[in-house]
């Protein structure tokens, strides 16, 4: 569904990604796992197309999607969760998850969207209407999350859902995460909770320092000596 | 001090001033999607009048590459203005191609951006001395047809006279600001421009458009300023081409008393210049200029973020 | 012979001028300060000069001082720049960027209208039959290019000096520096008000240059063009005010077949510059020391 093909990408001189291939089929969940700096989220915004890559070729479902601007990219199916939340904290929760559906014109279709969100985060109905700026880290990541899910994407990139929530709002996500891929949605992870990532991930590619260096199936991967002892140790 | 005087300074305060919120809107939109100031608004704002002028009155002056030329039809006022903003917004386009657009897609610095829609400026406000000439322009006294020139009440002991053109002003502009609050607030592509003023990357990420929403923001800035251009115009006359200058700099001390970036805080901000400069006392008239730009300098001093403003976040 | 020295002579001290108003710009930017409020010393300067040269009260110091009256004229200038540009400076400078900017505009406007309401300086229409101290406008040169050789020279010691480095420090990064100790709020000061002393100088010697002196002399678009020969000669080196006074005061002279035109064409030329040469034309050269 999504391939990447010898993606080299820069901020400025300093280049972050070297040649990147990596390849995520229908159905699946792939995580990219790495150090922080090690490039991940740098691959995640160059599929969403926020930033250009300096060579190679991005495809998803067969369309070559590499000089694209990113609300095109978001038309074709493919939404982006990006690293911090990024809720739109000056607007409602109900707001942001109606932007979210910016694309779609169906209203109907919008609110039953709107209310399988509600179903899914149910913290999210209690606090429609409150600014999103105020919600605690982990609803933040629930709204961010299901904002992403409101354009009934194919495939979904996750960065960091994890970060700065406590163990216990973490495996919740984690769970529907699994939920949402035994529904069908594929999935692109990028985590620096490698332990969990591992768990709910088929397949996991491992970063270092903008290369790929490890590649395969996530149980097989978990139990590999070096990156046991580097990512999970 | 009798009642009489204060409603007169109110009214004229209130006229004004809310032409001054319209125009110092225009500023405010780009700055709150852009953080740049345009410095070609007074341009446009000038543009604006110029082009009301000569459709509601159907012909050029004596001076300029047009000199003499008429048109083969007059607008009635309401549509001239309308016509005239409309063509103000695309003017407003034009600008953000010429003097933005390519510095956004080279990542220049604001600074740059200030200079270059400087620049703009001047190509602007000299075409237009090209075209129709540095004469006075001045609206014909029948523009607005046949409504009386004012109406006048009796106050307790004086006259409040509320002159028609005063209350087109403040109609208008009270129009334009809730029509213009309703889109921002209520409207999914409103609070999609919200989206791009808080977090472009974000609202891209939601197939939201930024360049598109920097053209319409551009065309809705452009809108208000020849809008308020025009009703001053046909206030107080064109000068000459150069007459949107001083009132650039004036809605500068606008938006800043107000707050920058804050769209309630240009409006509060236009009122209570436009309110100030009435009430002030006419032994200090010549003054008068004076008063926004002091103003200006207080609250920067006292209060940097304005009126309404948020923590003053530098944007140079 | 005579025509060209007769109409390239004034374009000639004309670049000389603007180039030190440039600098007067360029001086507060040393530290990252973007102001405006050189304009309104200059202005300041020159009404200075032209009430020393003309107020009939101070016509006996004018015959005992003869041609000495001129430099008397610049120290008053300079004096009074300096006290009124500290004293601006001291509430203006704890502001940031582009407030700071806006309130020298304001100072500027506030003190257009406050000169324009004093009697002593000739209201709207200011004062004229300033006397000359030359017969031609060339001659102008032994006024402003002593001046501008020094001012290079200062800012070349200056750049290389501790104060140069301070200032730079403030300019790349004002948190960082006075997190280092840097007493940053004097510094900029300091930097803003040696700004507003050479504009001063500066008005205090165009005055009998324009014979006349009046409110148009201060306003927002000769700001503008200041900042315009900054940002295009180049904002990082004491050359750029230089090269874009050169560059932007010759244009519209070059240009004078044009006529109508030319204005237009300084216009583009701006917008151009800021967005294919946006470290200025100094900037093409010194690529290589960065």
């Amino acid at each position: 569904m999504l391939e990447l093909k010898g993606v080299t990408l820069a901020y400025g001189p300093v280049t972050a990604v070297h040649e990147a291939t990596l390849r995520v089929a229908q159905g699946e969940i792939v995580t990219l796992i790495g150090a922080n700096g090690a490039g991940k989220t740098t691959i995640l915004r160059a599929v969403s197309r926020l930033i250009k890559p300096k060579s190679g070729a991005i495809t998803f479902e067969g369309r070559d999607i590499t000089g694209l601007s990113p609300d095109k990219v978001v038309r074709l199916g493919l939404a982006h969760c990006p690293e911090g939340r990024q809720v739109l904290a000056l607007q409602s929760v109900r707001d942001n998850l109606e932007l979210g559906a910016y694309i779609r014109s169906d209203t109907a279709g919008i609110r039953q969207d709107l209310d399988m969100v509600f179903g899914l985060f149910p913290r999210l109905r209690e606090r429609a209407a409150q600014l999103a700026g105020t919600l605690s880290g982990g609803e933040q990541q629930m709204l961010a999350i299901g904002r992403a899910l409101m354009c009934r994407p194919r495939l979904l990139l996750l960065d960091e859902p994890s970060l700065g929530l406590a163990p216990i709002i973490a495996q919740e996500i984690f769970h529907i995460i699994a939920n949402l891929n035994q529904q069908g949605m594929t999935i692109l992870l990028v985590e620096q909770n490698a332990h969990m990532a591992m768990r709910t991930a088929h397949r996991a590619y491992v970063l270092e320092a903008g290369l790929i260096v490890a590649q395969g199936d996530a149980k097989a991967l978990a139990g590999d000596e070096r990156v046991r002892k580097a990512y999970l140790g | 001090m009798s009642l009489a005087w204060f409603l007169q300074n109110l009214v004229n305060g209130l006229s004004i001033g809310s032409v001054y919120a319209v125009f110092a809107l225009g500023y405010t939109l780009v700055f709150s999607v852009l953080g740049i100031l345009n410095f070609a608004h007074g341009a446009v704002f000038t543009l604006g009048a110029y082009l009301t002028y000569v459709l509601a009155v159907g012909e050029f002056g004596l001076n300029g590459l047009l000199a003499g030329m008429t048109l083969p039809f007059k607008l009635p006022f309401a549509l001239a203005l309308l016509a005239g903003a409309l063509l103000s917004g695309l003017a407003g386009v034009a600008v953000e191609h010429l003097a933005f657009r390519p510095l956004r897609k080279r990542g220049a610095d604001a600074l740059l951006a200030l200079v270059s829609s400087l620049g703009v400026a001047l190509i602007l406000v000299n075409l237009i001395q090209y075209l129709f000439g540095a004469e006075i322009y001045s609206f014909p006294s029948d523009v607005l047809g046949t409504l009386p020139p004012a109406v006048i009440l009796h106050v307790g002991e004086g006259l409040v006279a509320m002159r028609t053109i005063q209350v087109v002003l403040f109609g208008v502009s009270l129009l334009l600001l809730i029509g213009l609050a309703w889109f921002i607030q209520f409207t999914k592509q409103g609070k999609a421009l919200r989206a791009v003023a808080e977090n472009p990357d974000t609202a891209s990420l939601l197939g939201i458009s930024v360049d598109a929403f920097i053209l319409g923001t551009f065309f809705i800035s452009g809108l208000l300023g020849g809008l308020s251009g025009t009703l001053i115009g046909v206030s107080f006359g064109l000068s000459g081409p150069y007459f949107g200058v001083a009132y650039g700099l004036k809605a500068l001390a606008v938006i800043v008393l107000g707050g920058l970036g804050s769209i309630p805080g240009a409006v509060l901000g236009g009122l209570v210049i436009g309110l100030a400069e009435a009430f002030l006392p006419p032994d200090m008239s010549s003054f008068k200029e004076a008063v926004p730009y002091a103003l200006l300098f207080i609250v920067l001093l006292v209060r940097p973020q304005g009126l309404l403003g948020k923590n003053a976040e530098e944007k140079v | 012979m005579e025509d060209f020295l007769a109409r390239y002579g004034f374009l000639f001290v004309t670049i000389l001028q603007q180039a030190l108003l440039g600098l007067s710009l360029y001086l507060p930017l040393m530290a990252g300060q973007l102001s405006l409020a050189s304009i309104g010393f200059y202005s300041l300067g020159g009404y200075v000069a032209a009430i020393m040269g003309t107020h009939p009260a101070l016509a006996p110091l004018r015959d005992a001082l003869g041609f000495y009256v001129y430099p008397l004229e610049w120290l008053v200038a300079l004096a009074a720049s300096t006290i009124l540009g500290a004293a601006l400076g001291y509430p203006a400078l704890r502001l940031r960027g582009i407030y700071l900017a806006l309130a020298t505009i304001a100072f500027v406007q506030v003190f257009g209208v406050v000169v324009l309401n004093m009697p002593i300086a000739g209201g709207a229409i200011g004062i004229f039959g300033i006397p000359q101290p030359f017969e031609n406008r060339l001659a102008y040169v032994w006024f402003f290019g002593p001046l501008l050789v020094l001012t290079l020279l200062f800012l070349w010691r200056l750049e290389r000096s501790g104060t140069g480095r301070l200032f730079f420090s403030i300019r790349e990064d004002e948190l960082a520096a006075g997190a280092m100790g840097v007493n940053v709020t004097a510094r900029k000061v300091q930097a803003f008000v040696l700004g507003c002393a050479l504009a001063g100088v500066v008005g205090a010697m165009s005055a009998p240059l324009l014979n006349t002196w009046n409110a148009r002399q201060g306003t927002f678009d000769a700001a503008v063009a200041c900042l315009a020969y900054v940002l295009i000669g180049g904002r990082r080196s004491k050359w750029g005010a230089l090269l874009g006074a050169a560059l932007l005061v010759s244009l519209p002279e070059l240009l004078r077949p044009l006529q109508n035109s030319r204005m237009i064409l300084n216009g583009v030329v701006l917008v151009l510059a800021c967005i294919y040469m946006p470290q200025g034309i100094a900037g093409l050269f010194a690529r290589r020391k960065a």
